[in-house]
């Protein structure tokens, strides 16, 4: 009654839901149903068993469990052990080595051809430091020289100017006791400059007048 | 689940007998299937076939790959009652206590009165309780 209500569906994995029409399903009684009249006043026997054949029973059931339990590890094990020595763990292991090999090489190769890349930079690299090291050490060179050479003038310049020596330093201080320079002067508004600290307009005739050139 | 992220559950394998054949004429397949498909549902492997009636010889005749049922146990596929029997009474593995129970049962209580006879060692014992 309750098993026929509609077909079961089946449950297959990449297949769509397919429908079972072939068997008639056991579906659980309604929970709200009441008890069937046949069945409300039935007391079902409870199945004694005598205590021996309990234990007897539970005695086969442990060790038949303790078996198959040693049974189903050995069995694991025996298959580990076959999948390492089989055919297809072999030939993926002769695959992986001849794998490793090729990488290998490729890798070798592409090193080679890195350091070829490598050597000639640091040649180019080499030669144009070398090109620089030069250059300076010239450059340096000329301006050493350059420098001596300035020194060379300002040493003549300056040998040149009229130092007073030990020797000179009584003529030189009678020389200039006996020629006092005056820096004094004073300007015209028309371009005349005199010269000298006691110096009177009047005592100077128009033409000896000196003009102040602008240079 | 409420997010979206897919589960995957470690479904178990079994070694059990399917019902083929037509009616009042049992024939199973000793098949592997996981535990969550129904009996008529798709099947992993077939791994023998146990043919319920008697034939002309009056032999129950059981086949078994017995490489096949080693490689599944070792993939940790659990026995129905039935199959664990089956390979027990062949000498692949210890005999099942049911055996021995069910033999010992059967000599001691006497066949009640039956309508039907039962054919003695050859047809199963009869449990339908109405015959």
């Amino acid at each position: 009654m309750f098993g026929s209500s509609g077909s079961r569906v089946l449950n297959v994995i990449n297949i769509s839901y397919l429908q079972s029409r072939s068997k008639r399903v056991w579906v659980r009684k309604p929970l709200g149903s009441p008890m069937a009249k046949s069945k409300i006043f039935r007391i079902t026997p409870k199945p004694v068993l005598p205590e021996d054949e309990k234990a007897e029973i539970k005695r086969l059931f442990d060790n038949y469990k303790n078996s198959m339990k040693s049974i189903r590890q050995y069995f694991f094990e025996q298959s580990l052990k076959q999948a390492e020595s089989g055919e297809v763990a072999q030939m993926k292991h002769r695959l992986d080595d001849q794998e490793h090999e090729r990488l290998m090489e490729e890798n070798r190769l592409e090193n080679e051809k890195t350091a070829m890349l490598r050597q000639e930079r640091l040649k180019i690299q080499a030669e144009k430091a070398q090109q620089n090291v030069l250059a300076s050490l010239i450059k340096k060179e000329r301006e050493s020289k350059l420098h001596e050479i300035q020194i060379e003038d300002f040493l003549m310049k300056q040998m040149s100017t009229p130092f007073i020596q030990p020797e000179n330093i009584e003529k030189a201080i009678e020389d200039a006791l006996a020629n006092p320079v005056n820096f004094n002067f004073a300007l015209d508004l028309d371009g005349y400059i005199y010269r000298g600290k006691d110096t009177s307009i009047d005592t100077i005739p128009e033409e000896k007048r000196e003009r102040l050139n602008s240079n | 689940m409420a997010s979206a992220v897919q589960t995957f559950t470690k479904i178990g394998k079994v070694i059990r007998l399917n019902r083929h054949g037509c009616t009042n004429r049992p024939f199973y397949h000793i098949v592997v299937q996981k535990t969550k498909d129904t009996q008529d549902g798709p099947v992993i492997e077939q791994v023998g076939s146990f043919d319920a009636m008697p034939n002309s010889q009056n032999e129950k005749l059981v086949a078994l790959n017995l490489e096949r049922i080693q490689y599944w146990l070792a993939q940790g596929a659990g026995l129905s009652d039935p199959v664990a029997q089956l390979l027990g009474l062949s000498g692949f593995l210890p005999n099942h206590p049911r055996t021995l129970i069910q033999a010992w049962k059967n000599r001691r209580e006497p066949p009640r009165e039956r309508k039907i006879e039962a054919i003695i060692g050859i047809a199963p014992p009869l449990d339908n309780p109405k015959i």
